[in-house]
């Protein structure tokens, strides 16, 4: 059984706003509850606080996905199913709706929303590699002010962001990438399906003439928080695409992720699979452009 | 123990109950409702003998707490006993020995069924995709997914 709870139906986002003032330090925004449901039951110390749940998903003004002045915006309660679906996303961030398809179940990805998938902020959090890559920016809203921050700069370590109490995440902003762009969600659970991630990546790379303009990569679930590698990507730029600069990415990969979280038990499972995987989507990726 | 009001239809028709609002879908359906058709395998929403649909879409109820339900529309196994597609689903699972032990059947069948909703004609991936929230532990899949393509044909098939 689930502790004592009360439960906060807010008409609209402003009286959340106040809501959230007054009660925010004992209260947890819930929209799927996809996560909050099983972590209430299973007594997860970090919900241990939770008197209330402030229940978003109704709120409509939350869940639209459009493109505006050159931006995706995506409402905070967007769910996988209606991302996965939605053709805006297809088309512009392909790595998004490749990510949101593969997360869970279709009865998870029915009620599970991106903003939730963020807040949690788990190691394996499938959406935010390519929210990473394509360089989203989140919205936040508080009865004090309402202001946007990079999303690197949110994630503060394992299902811990910066987000105040009396804060609420209302939406992402991700910026339409120039043309030539390609990129690849990679994801590799211990089956195929309704799978928890062990490793993830999210690459775009875009090339002109044969060599690389714009490198961007972010890992999942290999690393305690997702993380762009910046190392790595600066030093992809301006150099000629080919298996020899992959390979030697693929080598700097596995450095960094080693200087990130030092030698664990599964390194020598994971890492040979991590710099395999990263060369030959690489690999792909240049194939593909060469061939158009 | 805190105690709320919470309206919702429940295959069809209005109900309002008064429960805890942490209380779980599923124990509201089998124990309030004694709609024992929805089944508890794992309780953390990967098994989906839970299954229900919550305004037409496939849900796990073991995930889903009463505070969320106000205003939706939940249907159960038990809802769908007269409907033509859930009635055609049943038959042709009987017909290609998609049950055994029957434990994951009602999750299985409200999977399929939400799925045939959106899309009459779904491919052999797409009926892969619909149920692979779906564990099932004695039938063995390939009977499972020969049942709803079945449906599949013969809901396109003017003859039949």
């Amino acid at each position: 059984m689930i502790q004592d709870i009360d439960f906060y139906r807010p008409g609209s986002l402003e009286e959340l706003l106040t809501f959230l003032k007054d009660h925010g330090s004992n209260v947890k925004i819930i929209a799927g509850g996809t996560d909050i449901v099983p972590g209430l039951r299973q007594k997860a110390s970090r919900f241990s606080h939770v008197k209330t749940l402030a229940d978003i998903q109704h709120l409509h003004e939350l869940k639209t996905i459009e493109i505006s002045d050159g931006h995706l915006s995506i409402g905070s309660c967007a769910t996988f199913s209606q991302i996965e679906a939605n053709a805006l996303i297809r088309k512009h961030f392909p790595l998004l709706s490749c990510a949101a398809g593969l997360i869970g179940s279709t009865q998870i990805r029915n009620r599970a929303t991106i903003a939730g998938n963020v807040v949690n902020n788990a190691p394996c959090a499938d959406s935010v590699p390519p929210l990473l890559v394509y360089d989203a920016i989140v919205c936040v809203r508080s009865h004090r002010e309402d202001y946007t921050v990079p999303l690197n700069e949110l994630l503060l370590k394992p299902y811990q962001t910066r987000l105040n109490a009396d804060e609420v995440l209302t939406g992402f902003r991700l910026p339409v990438l120039a043309d030539g762009y390609r990129g690849e969600f990679y994801k590799l659970g211990r089956r195929r399906g309704v799978s928890i991630s062990r490793i993830s990546l999210a690459v775009l790379m875009q090339l002109q003439g044969g060599s690389i303009q714009d490198f961007r990569v972010a890992s999942g679930a290999i690393t305690p928080v997702s993380v762009r590698l910046s190392g790595i990507e600066e030093y992809a730029r301006d150099r000629k695409a080919g298996s020899e600069l992959f390979a030697q990415l693929a080598q700097q990969l596995g450095n960094e992720i080693i200087k990130i979280t030092g030698m664990r038990w599964s390194t020598p499972y994971k890492l040979p699979v991590v710099q395999q995987m990263f060369y030959q989507i690489l690999m792909k990726l240049n194939d593909e452009s060469v061939t158009g | 123990m805190k105690f709320s009001t919470i309206k919702f239809e429940l295959n069809g028709k209005p109900v309002e109950i008064e429960v805890p609002p942490a209380m779980r879908l599923l124990d509201i359906l089998r124990e309030t409702f004694k709609l024992t058709g929805t089944k508890e395998g794992c309780g953390i929403g990967e098994c989906g003998a839970c299954t229900v649909l919550l305004n037409g879409q496939a849900v796990a109820s073991c995930l889903l707490l009463a505070g969320q339900l106000e205003g939706t529309k939940i249907t159960t196994i038990e809802g769908l006993v007269h409907d033509e597609r859930m009635n055609l689903l049943q038959r042709n699972f009987l017909e290609c020995g998609a049950v055994q032990c029957g434990f994951c059947t009602p999750g299985m069948l409200l999977s399929a069924y939400a799925l045939l909703q959106k899309d009459a004609r779904p491919t052999t991936d797409d009926i892969k995709n619909a149920i692979a929230g779906n564990l099932c532990r004695c039938t063995g899949y390939k009977q499972i997914i020969q049942a709803i393509q079945k449906s599949t044909e013969s809901l396109s098939d003017p003859d039949q």
